[in-house]
């Protein structure tokens, strides 16, 4: 597979770009997912995911081979994502608190729209469940978590895409997976 | 009853594949004897398996074809001066 992938990148380097339609192949379902995760509409997703695979393309010679191709993708990816987050207007994160609700969180509140145990074995309603409380994870956290449970990667590797050490990660990955907890947990 | 915190940290740990066999055999050895810890417990294996089961969403039909179509003009130009 990493020879494919080299092989592939050194005739993009040289001006093939039919060759690209390969690597497309090969990462949209992992960075359509990662998108569609992290910013919880298709539309957007798809946009979004496009956008990484034209300016991974127009980026292609600050890549570095030392790096595993996929690392520098999800960099892209995540950097695209937590930018579109941001530009969205702020909405308000599970872990915030609420004005003048001793302690209570967003969490509670969302617990008057849950489905009802016969619901949630709908794998639809529940998958909808889950991204709900996927979306209202502060971007900080969502990162982390969708990089490890829905694209599978190694904390190690979490830590190269981010850029960040891997004791934050660790921190950040131990935080969100609490607050969706207290969202999931009772399911 | 709120759960120890020492605890909470083995549990991620353990989570995150950080335990080696000692630390399990405590960790083992707490959730038996502590109900809210084993609730906690369950509650985060309950969670990631939640967010694992909601990861398959297939990328749109025709996905590669539009990138390749939206992919800037120049290097075609160098590609053809090759």
């Amino acid at each position: 597979m990493d020879i494919f992938v080299k092989k592939r990148i050194k005739a993009i380097k040289k001006g093939d770009q039919n060759a690209y339609a390969d690597i497309v192949d090969l990462y949209k379902d992992k960075i359509y997912r990662l998108c569609y995760r992290m910013l919880g509409n298709r539309h957007e997703a798809e946009d979004a995911a496009q956008e990484v695979f034209i300016r991974a393309y127009v980026h292609i010679d600050t890549y570095n081979p030392k790096m595993k191709f996929s690392t520098w993708l999800y960099r892209i990816a995540t950097n695209l994502a937590i930018d579109k987050i941001r530009k969205k207007k702020p909405d308000a994160y599970l872990d915030e608190e609420i004005n003048g609700t001793d302690g209570l969180t967003m969490y509670a509140q969302l617990s008057s729209h849950e489905a009802s145990p016969e619901e949630t074995i709908e794998s639809l309603e529940l998958k909808e469940t889950v991204q709900k409380a996927i979306e209202k994870l502060p971007e900080k956290y969502r990162s982390v978590i969708v990089l490890k449970y829905i694209e599978d990667l190694s904390l190690q590797e979490i830590s190269e895409i981010l850029e960040l050490p891997l004791g934050t990660v660790k921190t950040r990955l131990h935080r969100g997976r609490e607050a969706l907890r207290k969202h999931l947990g009772h399911l | 009853m709120k759960c120890p915190e020492h605890i909470v940290k083995l549990m991620h740990d353990y989570l995150d594949g950080n335990t080696g066999p000692h630390e399990e055999k405590r960790l083992k050895e707490h959730l038996r004897q502590c109900s809210a810890c084993a609730v906690h417990f369950h509650e985060l294996t309950k969670t990631v398996a939640f967010i694992q089961y909601a990861s398959h969403v297939p990328s749109p039909p025709d996905f590669t074809a539009r990138v390749m179509a939206n992919l800037p003009k120049e290097k075609k130009i160098v590609r053809v001066q090759r």
